[in-house]
């Protein structure tokens, strides 16, 4: 007995890992587990159509000017206080809750869809 | 106005807009909590849209700083005592629930057998 596992214990077997057969593309920042029931997060164009749909129904904003790398201020004309509105519509759409520092920084749609993509409670 | 255009000037007047923008952000969200009908929420956003819009034209910092200090002290007054915040951020009633377990706790499923058999 002893013998036995002395020996099992110096016999390493090579290990096979199970390549991703391709079964579904995963994003390489993406920090979710497949196979879990954590795999509810938002795909990327799901954000982008929902944030697109937020600039849009903005009564302020021109709907045909609205593209997924579109600068709040720059293209779309708009005011540092629209700017605001904006953030807090998206919070609102995704149910974040988005700090004072890092909304202050969410000048575009780029940003935008980045920070809602990457935010692990994005609903 | 001398040094109109100097780094100095331009930091603070950079300093002054965020705080403009996250005053404006805090007092729209206490809107939102004290007015949770959406129709009485759009008038009172509007409302806070047209006072900040009124004094958007001023040039002199101190005049700023000074609307400014009065602002947050407004928002002070009214804030709400129960503000709706995102069940999982802090401050919510989920946050900190149901924590991660430390690492190599796991459970054991021998569904009540004994350890003799």
């Amino acid at each position: 007995m002893a013998l036995r596992a002395a020996v099992l214990r110096h016999i390493r077997l090579p290990v096979q890992t199970l390549t991703a057969t391709g079964s579904r593309p995963q994003p390489q920042w993406s920090f979710l587990r497949l196979f879990s029931s954590h795999d509810d997060h938002l795909t990327k164009e799901e954000v982008i159509d929902r944030v697109l749909d937020v600039v849009k129904s903005f009564p302020k904003v021109d709907p045909s000017k609205v593209t997924p790398d579109v600068h709040f201020q720059k293209d779309l004309g708009l005011d540092s206080l629209d700017n605001v509105e904006i953030v807090m519509a998206l919070e609102e759409e995704f149910k974040l809750e988005i700090p004072d520092k890092e909304a202050d920084k969410i000048d575009s749609c780029n940003l935008a869809i980045e920070y809602i993509y990457n935010h692990p409670m994005a609903g | 106005m001398s040094g109109a255009t100097t780094a100095a000037y331009l930091a603070r007047r950079a300093a002054q807009k965020e705080r403009v923008r996250i005053l404006y952000r805090r007092a729209l969200k206490d809107k939102l909590n004290w007015a949770v009908h959406r129709h009485l929420f759009y008038q009172d956003a509007s409302d806070l849209r047209e006072k900040f819009e009124a004094n958007k034209h001023v040039e002199d910092l101190d005049t700023i700083d000074k609307m400014i200090a009065a602002g947050e002290a407004t928002y002070d007054k009214w804030r709400h005592p129960d503000p709706y915040i995102v069940p999982w951020a802090p401050g919510g009633s989920k946050f900190t629930r149901n924590p991660v377990p430390p690492s190599g706790i796991e459970i054991v499923y021998d569904y009540g057998r004994e350890e003799n058999d």
